[in-house]
C-alpha cells in the first residue's frame, strides 16, 4: 500500500480505543502515518475526517452489544454514500468481530480478539498473513539433565547408602519371570523382520500367565478387548498425517520456561489416545504419559498386535506403543510407565526400545498402594533400573501411596530409596512428590488454611536433602478436584502456578474429568485444563506465590520424619521386610504389601 | 413432565470438540449441532481451532430479554 495516504483508526464507540492504539503503535513503526481519533466520534464525523484527508484506509473498532451490527452496518453504507468505498480499506476490529461478521456488514476485513498487529498491517498491504512459522514451534527438554544428586542432608545419604547396600546384596542372586521375558524380549527386537519367531516366544510363554499363552495360542482376547483391522490403520495413519500438516502447537509457559507439562493418556484404544495426544499437543503439552489397564500390571506377560479395549487403561503391546510413538511431534515428551506391575522390567525394554524418553519406576508405591509383592517388586525394579540406564531413561519416582493415606515422609523415604538405588546402578531418577490433598492432611488439618503451605513443604524438604530433578504429579491437585470442569480447571491451573512459583522441572496435570468416574475423559475436558493453565503461567509470569511461615514448619518436619524413617529401615537391614512390616506405610495407613507375584521370585 | 425447554431461563450453551480441517467448519458443524436441538437464535459463543480440531461453546438462546418465558408463565399457570 502507498504509504502516503494516511491511515484512519477510529473507534466507533464511546470508551474503548486500546485496541487501535496498540494497532497505531504498530503501524507507525512500519512508517505508516496514522490518524487516531478518540472515542465517541459520530459515523458522520468520521467519514468528514476520512474525506479531508484523504486517507487510504479507514479501521473501526467497536465492541459488540446492542444495536451495534446496525451501526457498523449503517457506517459502512455512509463510506458508500460519501464515495470513499472505492478508495478506502475498510476494516473493523473489536472482540466478538469476526471475518465473516464484517465480510456481512460490508467490511473487507474483521480482526477480533487475539489479533497480532501483522495481521493488520498484511491486510494493509494486500498480502495474504504469513504467521511466524518459528512461534509455535517447540524443542524436546531433556528435564533430568544438570542436577548433581548431591545430598545436603549427610545423614539422610549415609542411611541411603546402607540401605541401597543392603538391597543390592539381597537382590544378588535372584530373578523373576518378568525379568526371563525381558531377556527373551531383548533377543525378540534383535530379529531380523521376518525372521521365525516361534522358538523365542515358545520360550516367553513358559513365563507367561495362562490367558497370555491363551492369546497367543487359541487367538483367545481379554475381556472387551479386539485387534483393530489394517484397514482402521490405514485410516489411522491418514488422520495423523492430515492432522499433523495442520498442526499447530501452543506454549503453555509464558516468561517461564519451567515447568515442562505433561498430560496422561489411556483411554483403553491407542486410535483414542492418538487423538488425544494431538489435541493434547496442539493445546501446549509438552509430554505425554502412557496409563496402561489395571489387569496388564497383573497379568504376566504381554501381549502383541493392534489392541484396543473398552477399559481405562491402554495395553501395552510393541505395536500399539509404536503407533503411538509414531504420531507424537518430534517434541513431545513420552513416558511409559512401569512402576507397579509384573512386568516392569520388559516395559522399561520395550520403553527403550519404542524410543520412549522417561520411564517411571517405584518399589514402594508399587508394592504398597498397588499390589504387587514388594520383594518380587524389588527384584524386577532393579532390573527395569538397568534397562532405563541402558536406554539412557530419566525414570520418575512417584508417591502415590500417599493417596492410600501414607503419610508423606514415609512415602518420601520410599522415593528416595529407589532413587538412590537409581543413581546407585547409574540412573537419573526424578523426584515425584503428589501435588494433593491427602488423607493425612485431611486429618491432621496441615491444608485447612490453604493448599499451598504444605505442597510447598513438600518440595522445600526434598531439596534441603538433595540436588535432583523434581516433577509433581500426578496429577497436581489430586483430591481437589471436583466435576465441576470451572472448579477442576481452576484448581489444576492454582497448582501449576505454585509448582511454577516454586521452579520444579515438570508437572503433570488433570483433565477437568479428573473426579468423574463415570466414564472415559473426554477431549474437551483436557483443552480446559491446559487452557486454564496457560493463563494461570500468563498471570504470574515471573511473580510467584508466596507460602506462609508454616510451611518451613512443615518442610522441616517432614525432613526430620524421612531420616526417621530410613533409621529404622537402615537399622532393620532389609528393605524388603521394611516394606511388609510397615516401616513405609502400614495397613493403618492404608499401605498394603501386594500380592500378585509373591512367592515367584527365582534363584540364579 | 413439562416441555424442558420452556424451563430453561436464557440459553442452551453446547460445548465439544470437533474433529475438523479448519475453524469454519468447526463453526459450521457446531451450529448444525445446535439446529438438530431444534434451536434457532443460535451463535457461537467460543471457538478455538488448531491443527487437530476445534473446542467449541456454541449457544442456542430459548428466551432473549422481554420474550414471554416459559419459566415465568409455568409459575402463573400453577397459581
Amino acid at each position: 500500500m502507498n504509504k502516503e495516504r494516511p491511515i484512519l483508526l477510529a473507534p466507533l464507540d464511546p470508551v474503548h480505543d486500546i485496541g487501535l492504539k496498540i494497532m497505531k503503535r504498530a503501524m507507525d513503526e512500519a512508517g505508516y502515518q496514522t490518524i487516531l481519533l478518540p472515542p465517541d466520534y459520530q459515523a458522520e464525523e468520521i467519514i468528514k475526517v476520512a474525506l479531508e484527508n484523504n486517507v487510504a484506509a479507514i479501521l473501526i473498532s467497536r465492541t459488540l452489544g446492542y444495536g451495534v451490527a446496525e451501526l457498523l452496518a449503517r457506517f459502512a453504507d455512509l463510506t458508500e454514500a460519501a464515495g470513499l468505498r472505492e478508495k478506502v480499506k475498510l476494516a473493523i476490529g473489536g472482540m466478538c468481530i469476526r471475518p465473516e461478521l464484517a465480510q456481512e456488514l460490508g467490511y473487507d476485513a474483521g480482526f477480533g480478539p487475539g489479533t497480532k498487529p501483522e495481521e493488520v498491517l498484511a491486510f494493509l498491504e494486500g498480502v495474504e498473513y504469513q504467521p511466524d512459522s518459528n512461534a509455535n514451534t517447540k524443542e524436546k527438554v531433556a528435564i533430568a539433565d544438570g542436577f548433581s544428586y548431591t545430598y545436603k542432608n549427610k545423614r539422610i545419604e549415609k542411611l541411603l547408602d546402607a540401605i541401597v547396600d543392603a538391597i543390592l546384596a539381597w537382590a544378588q542372586h535372584k530373578t523373576s519371570p518378568a525379568i526371563k521375558r525381558a531377556q527373551i524380549r531383548e533377543k525378540l527386537l534383535k530379529l531380523p523382520v521376518g525372521a521365525d519367531r516361534s522358538v523365542l516366544l515358545q520360550e516367553y510363554l513358559k513365563w507367561c500367565d495362562p490367558k497370555v499363552k491363551d492369546f497367543y495360542e487359541k487367538g483367545t482376547m481379554p475381556p472387551k478387548t479386539r485387534p483393530l483391522t489394517s484397514e482402521e490403520l490405514a485410516r489411522l495413519d491418514s488422520y495423523v498425517s492430515e492432522t499433523q500438516k495442520r498442526m499447530t502447537v501452543q506454549k503453555l509457559q509464558h516468561s517461564k520456561t519451567k515447568p515442562v507439562v505433561f498430560i496422561q493418556y489411556g483411554t483403553g484404544c491407542p486410535f483414542m489416545d492418538i487423538a488425544h495426544i494431538k489435541t493434547g499437543e496442539a493445546w501446549g503439552a509438552d509430554g505425554v504419559v502412557h496409563f496402561d489397564p489395571s489387569w496388564g500390571a497383573r497379568t504376566e506377560g504381554f501381549l502383541e498386535g493392534y489392541l484396543t479395549h473398552e477399559e481405562d487403561g491402554s495395553i501395552i503391546t510393541p505395536e500399539n506403543l509404536m503407533r503411538i510413538k509414531g504420531s507424537l511431534c518430534e517434541h513431545t515428551l513420552w513416558q511409559v510407565r512401569a512402576h507397579r506391575g509384573l512386568n516392569s522390567p520388559e516395559t522399561v525394554l520395550l520403553a527403550g526400545a519404542m524410543g520412549a524418553d522417561l520411564t517411571k519406576i517405584n518399589i514402594a508405591y508399587g508394592s504398597l498402594g498397588a499390589g504387587t509383592d514388594p520383594a518380587r517388586l524389588t527384584v524386577d525394579a532393579i532390573q527395569a533400573i538397568r534397562y532405563a540406564v541402558q536406554y539412557n531413561l530419566p525414570f520418575d519416582v512417584v508417591t502415590n501411596e500417599e493417596l492410600c493415606g501414607v503419610p508423606a515422609h514415609k512415602a518420601f523415604a520410599g522415593m528416595l530409596i529407589t532413587a538412590h538405588l537409581g543413581r546407585r546402578l547409574g540412573g537419573k531418577p526424578i523426584l515425584q512428590p503428589l501435588f494433593c490433598y491427602s488423607p493425612e492432611v485431611m486429618v491432621s488439618g496441615d491444608m485447612s488454611d490453604n493448599y499451598i503451605d504444605f505442597n510447598a513443604a513438600k518440595i522445600m524438604a526434598l531439596r534441603n536433602i538433595v540436588d535432583a530433578p523434581i516433577w509433581p504429579g500426578a496429577p497436581i491437585g489430586f483430591l481437589t478436584q471436583t466435576e465441576d470442569r470451572v472448579q477442576s480447571s481452576v484448581t489444576t491451573a492454582l497448582h501449576g502456578a505454585l509448582a511454577s512459583s516454586l521452579g520444579v522441572e515438570a508437572i503433570s496435570i488433570a483433565s477437568s474429568d479428573e473426579a468423574y468416574s463415570g466414564g472415559p475423559i473426554s477431549a474437551p475436558s483436557r483443552i480446559d485444563t491446559l487452557r486454564a493453565l496457560k493463563e494461570a503461567f500468563r498471570f504470574f509470569g515471573q511473580a510467584g506465590i508466596k507460602p506462609t511461615e508454616k510451611a518451613e514448619v512443615l518442610a522441616e518436619r517432614i525432613e526430620k520424619g524421612i531420616e526417621e524413617v530410613l533409621e529404622k529401615v537402615a537399622a532393620k537391614g532389609d528393605f524388603v521386610g521394611a516394606l511388609y512390616d510397615g516401616l513405609l506405610g502400614s495397613v493403618a495407613e492404608g499401605a498394603y504389601p501386594g500380592r500378585a507375584g509373591r512367592g515367584s521370585l527365582l534363584e540364579e | 413432565m413439562e416441555d424442558c425447554f420452556k424451563k430453561i431461563l436464557d440459553a442452551v450453551d453446547i460445548e465439544t470438540y470437533f474433529a475438523c480441517k479448519d475453524e469454519a467448519e468447526g463453526r459450521a458443524l457446531a451450529l448444525n449441532l445446535l439446529e438438530k436441538f431444534g434451536l434457532k437464535d443460535i451463535d457461537i459463543v467460543f471457538i478455538q481451532f488448531t491443527g487437530p480440531g476445534a473446542r467449541v461453546r456454541a449457544r442456542g438462546y430459548v428466551y432473549r430479554p422481554g420474550d414471554h418465558y416459559g419459566w415465568l408463565e409455568g409459575v402463573m399457570a400453577n397459581e
